[in-house]
């Protein structure tokens, strides 16, 4: 196992390295000057563009700067913003457990919800539920999230009056301490009466909203690794042996199955912190997705490179964490590689 | 930060309890996050509407207006030459206590002005280089070249020297960044080894006081009820950050905030159809122009230029771009600006007289490029699309335009350079002075070069003049006849084509009430009331 882990740690490196250079060269390439473009029609006089470029180190050859910036991840140093002036692990820090909240939800909902839905439908394979179920993960699998998003706001909040239209909580009912930055915790244990289902009202949009997608891939999924288990021999002993069908496909069926979907499931991660930069746009959520957005188009080099390390930090280690899980779970796939 | 935030959560969570009944709430739907809370080191509106509720300046914008007022200088005496400006600043003037565990121990005075001003602009003063040291709008309104000495006569007065007498001196006093700050809490912070905080965690003297910023959700301010200006109308101000505009309209509409900022331009006909709000609109303080350089032949010809005009059908842009929401220009300044030439005569659109002009002046199949923006700008919202109805109304009188777009920055720049025949391009005022638009857009240096921004590189010696003139006179009336001379000059020369100036909207609830649309694009809080 320690053989394993050991393994697994050393290949996450050169995924980071690469990742490092890719994501600082891909920003060189975008046209666009971090000063230049916060400049607008004032332009700006050609000798303090060249100073302020010289104290920014943009004035330094690329490899020098690629240099500066690796050695600065290495020693735990992602920058500091251009716009704002604070550190990005500050930055980072202050908007993660926003995303980390809703990413958990929308992951729980879609597990939650997909994994019944698939195993129901292979069981009834070709049946009705089976083939509404798959066309409504097609539609699912291919919604656009902004307007589904916006669609949602209109009949749920401004039709139905039943949902709040965006950020995370009620700012004029609610001000309380904030102390983990996951506002469930905080206004369970900290936030006045009702605070907390004020917070799961503000969650239900952006959770349905961004477990859309991973949702319909877990339900086809589960289907597809089911329909396969479902024709192993031990599911058709168990038939014979006279095992209930709920033991059969609750008790070994499922169980089997479950070792794909838990990749898929896995895969899903960075769907999430992608589908989360659109749904914390349209509900005013105040992650790191909206971050990013902005930041893309102040050319805030050092928010957008370490942005994206810190993020790929926490991809590669869910996705470490979960690939030993499943070690632990199929020690096959342990001795496999 | 984190004490602080838990300090004044703490606060306002007992001040929730003890009043959240009578307590009146104020939200307004911002675009986005501030840069920081110092005015001087920003260049955003979503920044300056972030700061202006905790700040005040030596003079003021009266609200919806470009004319100022008295602010923390109650009176200002010019000298007869123009040279020297005498602020008398009020007395009793308190700056917000409590924030960042500082109380301060006097009141306003000259100190804080002198520390403002020097901050900006002497960069030998440690607080220079703190949060960045860049002070853009500082340098771009020409202060460092203005401004001889400021100096203190006595605690309550403030002298600004000038080097040479400058009418918009007071119109720049009152933007943003010429915001005064307390000297008190730069020394407690300095001391206490915390600096950065200062831009972070702001204290000053305006109508509401800092409470809280969460990045990219919320912003919060209590009423200031020691301000010198009475006590605001609502106890806290509260702006949610929501980037989308489509959120905003919705949230709007569900009531959860009271007051937003750029409407969605498909949302307006819904937005005017609407019983719970209140559409206001103003003209906005822009212009929006298609630049021909008057450096490349044939568009050194003036009636090349004017027949330019004439090809192009204005008012389909103002149509199918503006969707209505925007006015024909016929001058170079809006039409809310003073000394505004409303006797101008507009070019009318006249294709068949454009293309006779053309053959007179000896223009014939002119390939040229046209250049569009990449992004949108509040007095152009679709530069591509406005470009290829131009392409096509002058491929009619036999100009072949080739249509051309760089990255926005590279675009200004290469456009600056000259490097264009015919290019689009705006400007949104920034102090509601004529000069800030004839002088900056159209002005040429002592040595008879465009200036940076002139566009379209012409340079017109009386144009100038006038120009130059008007800058020095104190007396509005004779600076307004200069004014309008010069736009004479500009539309008999057709330096661009004015093509409009957007119409900037306001959605706001109707339980709103005193609040006051700004030509300067600004968002103030301070006499807006809300209804149950």
């Amino acid at each position: 196992m320690l053989r394993f882990l050991i393994k697994r740690l050393l290949l996450t490196i050169p995924t980071f390295v690469a990742l490092m250079f890719v994501t600082f060269i891909m920003l060189r390439l975008v046209p666009g000057d971090p000063i230049e473009v916060r400049r607008g029609e004032r332009g700006i006089d050609p000798a303090r563009l060249e100073q302020l470029r010289h104290e920014m180190g943009l004035d330094q050859p690329v490899w020098k700067q690629f240099l500066d910036y690796a050695s600065g991840i290495l020693h735990g140093d992602f920058g500091t913003s251009i716009v704002s002036k604070t550190p990005i692990t500050h930055e980072f820090l202050t908007l993660f457990p926003a995303t980390l909240e809703l990413s958990l939800c929308a992951g729980l909902l879609a597990i939650l919800l997909g994994v019944p839905a698939g195993a129901f439908a292979a069981v009834n394979r070709g049946k009705f539920f089976d083939q509404t179920l798959m066309a409504t993960a097609l539609t699912g699998y291919s919604m656009p999230i902004f307007w589904w998003g916006l669609v949602l706001i209109l009949f749920f909040s401004n039709t139905l009056h039943l949902t709040p239209v965006s950020g995370r909580v009620d700012l004029v009912k609610f001000y309380y301490p904030q102390h983990t930055g996951l506002l469930l915790i905080d206004s369970l244990i900290w936030g006045p009466k009702g605070a907390f289902l004020d917070v799961v009202r503000h969650l239900i949009l952006p959770t349905i909203v961004l477990a859309t997608l991973p949702l319909a891939v877990v339900a086809r999924m589960t289907r597809s690794s089911m329909l396969e288990v479902l024709e192993e021999d031990y599911v058709r002993t168990a038939k014979a042996k006279g095992l209930s069908p709920f033991r059969i496909i609750g008790l070994h069926a499922l169980r089997n199955a479950f070792i794909p979907v838990i990749t898929a499931i896995a895969l899903q991660i960075g769907s999430l912190l992608a589908g989360a930069v659109q749904t914390e746009t349209i509900f005013s959520w105040p992650g790191v997705g909206h971050w990013l957005i902005s930041s893309i188009s102040r050319r805030d080099y050092p928010a957008l490179q370490g942005g994206i390390m810190l993020i790929a930090i926490v991809v590669i280690s869910v996705n470490l964490l979960l690939e030993l899980t499943l070690g632990i779970i199929n020690p096959r796939l342990r001795h496999d590689q | 930060m984190k004490t602080y935030r838990l300090i004044s959560t703490a606060f306002l969570l007992g001040t929730v309890l003890v009043g959240a009944a009578q307590a009146k709430t104020l939200v307004y739907c911002s675009e986005g996050s501030p840069e920081n809370f110092t005015p001087a080191i920003n260049t955003t509106g979503t920044s300056f509407d972030a700061a202006r509720p905790v700040y005040d300046k030596l003079v003021e914008f009266t609200p919806g207006t470009t004319q100022t007022q008295p602010g923390l200088a109650e009176k200002t005496d010019v000298s007869a030459d123009g040279l020297t400006l005498t602020f008398h600043l009020r007395k009793g003037v308190k700056f917000h206590s409590g924030v960042n565990g500082f109380t301060p121990t006097r009141d306003f005075n000259a100190d804080d002005v002198l520390w403002s001003f020097a901050r900006q602009s002497d960069d030998k003063n440690p607080w220079h280089k703190v949060s960045g040291g860049s002070f853009d709008y500082f340098s771009d309104m020409g202060m460092p070249d203005l401004i001889d000495s400021i100096s203190k006569t006595d605690d309550n007065t403030v002298v600004m020297k000038l080097k040479q007498p400058n009418a918009p001196i007071l119109a720049n006093l009152a933007m943003d960044f010429a915001t005064i700050q307390s000297a008190e809490y730069a020394d407690f912070l300095m001391k206490k080894g915390t600096p950065e905080q200062f831009d972070q965690l702001p204290v000053g003297t305006g109508p509401f006081s800092f409470v809280d910023y969460q990045k990219d959700a919320v912003i919060r301010y209590k009423a200031n009820p020691d301000y010198f200006g009475g006590k605001p109308k609502v106890d806290d101000l509260v702006y949610a950050i929501t980037p989308d505009a489509s959120a905003r309209y919705a949230k709007l509409k569900a009531g959860e905030c009271q007051v937003m900022i750029a409407p969605n331009p498909a949302d307006i006909p819904a937005m005017m159809k609407d019983d719970t709000i209140n559409l206001i609109q103003q003209a906005g303080l822009n212009i929006g122009y298609l630049s021909m350089n008057a450096q490349k032949p044939p568009f050194d010809k003036p009636e090349v230029r004017k027949a330019i005009a004439m090809a192009i059908d204005r008012g389909a842009i103002l149509k199918e771009v503006y969707q209505g929401a925007g006015q024909q220009a016929k001058n170079p300044i809006p039409p809310t600006m003073w000394s505004y030439d409303k006797d101008a005569v507009d070019i009318p659109y006249d294709p068949v007289a454009a293309k006779a002009a053309l053959e007179k002046a000896g223009v014939k199949d002119l390939q040229t490029d046209l250049w569009w923006m990449p992004v949108q700008r509040p007095y152009n919202p679709n530069a591509k699309r406005m470009a290829e109805m131009m392409q096509a109304d002058l491929e009619k009188v036999g100009i072949h335009a080739k249509l051309v777009s760089y990255e926005w920055g590279e675009y200004r720049k290469r456009a600056q350079a000259g490097e264009d025949q015919m290019a689009l391009l705006g400007w949104t005022g920034d102090n509601g002075d004529p000069d800030n638009f004839l002088a900056v857009l159209l002005g040429c240096g002592k040595d008879g070069k465009p200036n940076g921004n002139n566009i379209p590189k012409w340079c017109d010696a009386k144009f100038q003049d006038d120009v130059n003139k008007a800058v020095t006179l104190v007396d509005q009336g004779e600076r307004t006849k200069l004014y309008v001379d010069a736009q004479k000059i500009v539309d008999a020369q057709v330096p661009w084509v004015n093509i409009a100036h957007s119409t900037v909207f306001e959605p706001v609830s109707k339980k709103v009430t005193g609040y006051k649309v700004s030509p300067l694009g600004s968002h103030e809080f301070e006499n807006v009331d809300v209804t149950e």
